[in-house]
């Protein structure tokens, strides 16, 4: 169909709702579209192996939340790279063109790519592929919210699958801020009316955090608790995935 | 195994897998003498194929599908475009063939594979001049409101036979396909009806939520060898043995295209023939599994 394209567009209602006003009463008690509790995560379900072509490769489902991440390598840098005596990473997480509710470009998630490579960066091992390069790549199937958290923890599964040495598994979790309400792991619409969000990744057989992203206004107190149950969290999900990388067949759910 | 008797020397002592990858022709040769391949599979059968439909819930249609390691996602999306005037009572699909990085060792970002396009311009010609969708049936309102159908298909994991599985994907997703209920709101645009619909707002298209899909088009691409012909190659047959044929037949028998892109080998009239009744052959299967997978969805 190439040539001239005729503009198109999306005839899903984006009529904004009197939802928003549900998540900042503080006074109703309003309970999640999924029905699950604040501090509660959608059931994770992890799948190694799930791309043959690639070295390791691992699929993640959490609610609607869906993506995929391959990973390749150790191999040769790029020609125009300096010389390295430690091992390089590379990441890239994109999104496919009917991933969000609207039709996307399907194009490259930039701002992604690189929290996804300091996310990770701290865990693996680099020293032991000297000179070369593992590439993770990531592909969002389905966004159903906290989609960054979800590539994390699904490419440290990833990495373990393809035999890169690393420190700990990698887990990341997110909460969002709603009013006066803590609620984990939040889905595309909780997200879209937070009032600042906290994202968490951590090792947690080690407890160090790698990386930690925080938007909006919090108060310390607040931030205490939203880490706290992060960490929480994190190390819940870390068993899940080590429950996966051990048999091949025992996909736990939480 | 696979060794030929008369190679002895240095050969005998490498192992089956350092053959394999340095002398890949040989290693398939003394395979395809015993007519078989290396992964067990007689040359004329196809590799195990699944599908799943609706794997995507964000999509108006979906589907998941599955030929040996080789994987295809494809999901549409429904928006709306006013028809052109040549054709005032007629939607449109634009049809999108993709392979990201994750897919194969040999995509990197930035850098988009080769085939990519030629699979996509190839599903879209096939689709378009198969007559499997009228696009009368996209009209909404004549002249003024039409569907546009984006078709997107995302391949998962590369190992051969790569339009075979895009377009088993493309034909599956179309089967799940639902058209979601619209009307006409005051400012004249078409929006989807929600469940506490405003103001007795009449749909424009109550009846036409599946799509008539009539005649279609399966396909097989085989490889041809010497005298060999294998079908539904994986990714290492393909990049060894270059000359590929793939035969598209609708689901009546006709036939809706054929390419013989290049390749070494010269097309014998016999060879093609052959390559048609391996394709009739697998038609049948595939049909057979679309059938299982929209059944399995009724149940539901």
């Amino acid at each position: 169909m190439a040539g001239a394209t005729p503009t198109t567009y999306s005839p899903s209602p984006t009529t904004r709702k009197t939802k928003s006003l549900i998540f900042r009463n503080d006074d109703v008690d309003w309970v999640r579209t999924d029905g699950r509790d604040f501090h509660q995560c959608r059931p994770a379900f992890f799948k190694i192996g799930a791309v043959n072509a690639a070295a390791g490769s691992a699929y993640a489902e959490f609610g609607n939340t869906k993506v995929i991440v391959s990973v390749f390598g150790p191999r040769e840098s790029k020609k125009a790279m300096l010389y390295s005596d430690i091992g390089r990473l590379n990441c890239n997480v994109s999104y496919t063109t009917f991933a969000t509710p609207v039709r996307g470009q399907g194009s490259d998630h930039k701002e992604f790519s690189s929290m996804l490579h300091k996310a990770l960066e701290g865990a693996i091992i680099l020293e032991t592929f000297p000179k070369t390069t593992v590439d993770v790549f990531a592909l969002v199937l389905e966004s159903g919210g906290s989609d960054l958290p979800v590539v994390i923890s699904c490419a440290s599964l990833a990495l373990a699958d393809a035999g890169i040495m690393m420190y700990d598994l990698v887990a990341s979790v997110s909460v969002s801020c709603l009013g006066k309400n803590l609620v984990i792991d939040p889905v595309l619409e909780e997200e879209s009316y937070q009032d600042g969000s906290l994202m968490l990744t951590c090792m947690p057989s080690r407890y160090e955090v790698t990386q930690l992203t925080i938007t909006g206004e919090w108060s310390t107190p607040k931030l205490n608790e939203g880490m706290q149950i992060c960490l929480d969290a994190c190390a819940k999900l870390a068993t899940i995935m080590r429950e996966c990388l051990k048999g091949p067949d025992s996909a736990l759910e939480e | 195994m696979g060794l030929p008797d008369s190679s002895g020397g240095l050969l005998s002592e490498l192992d089956v897998d350092a053959f394999r990858r340095l002398f890949p022709l040989r290693f398939y040769e003394s395979h395809l003498a015993k007519s078989t391949r290396p992964d067990g599979r007689p040359l004329d059968k196809a590799r195990d194929t699944s599908s799943a439909l609706g794997a995507v819930a964000s999509a108006d249609g979906s589907a998941l599908v599955k030929i040996g390691s080789t994987t295809m996602l494809a999901a549409i999306k429904m928006e709306v475009m006013t028809p052109s005037q040549e054709s005032p009572d007629e939607g449109c699909i634009a049809i999108e063939f993709h392979m990201p990085p994750i897919c194969s060792p040999i995509v990197r970002p930035g850098r988009p594979a080769e085939a990519a396009p030629v699979v996509s311009k190839q599903l879209s010609d096939t689709i378009l001049s198969s007559g499997m969708i009228n696009l009368k049936e996209l009209s909404l309102i004549s002249g003024k409101a039409a569907w546009m159908v984006y078709l997107d298909i995302y391949c998962l994991d590369a190992d051969g036979a790569l339009f075979d599985a895009a377009l088993l994907s493309a034909v599956a997703a179309f089967s799940h396909l639902q058209i979601p209920v619209v009307s006409m709101n005051d400012e004249g645009k078409v929006v989807v009806m929600s469940e506490e619909n405003e103001g007795g707002k009449e749909p424009v298209n109550k009846e036409k939520r599946k799509l008539t899909l009539c005649s279609i088009p399966f396909s097989l691409t085989c490889i041809l060898y010497k005298n060999y012909i294998l079908a539904d190659p994986t990714a290492e047959e393909e990049s060894i043995m270059e000359t590929l044929v793939t035969v598209v037949l609708d689901s009546s028998g006709q036939l809706v295209s054929l390419y013989k892109p290049g390749g070494s080998v010269l097309a014998y009239t016999s060879a093609i023939q052959d390559c048609v009744a391996l394709t009739r052959q697998r038609v049948r299967e595939l049909q057979t599994i679309l059938d299982e997978a929209t059944a399995g969805m009724e149940v539901d």
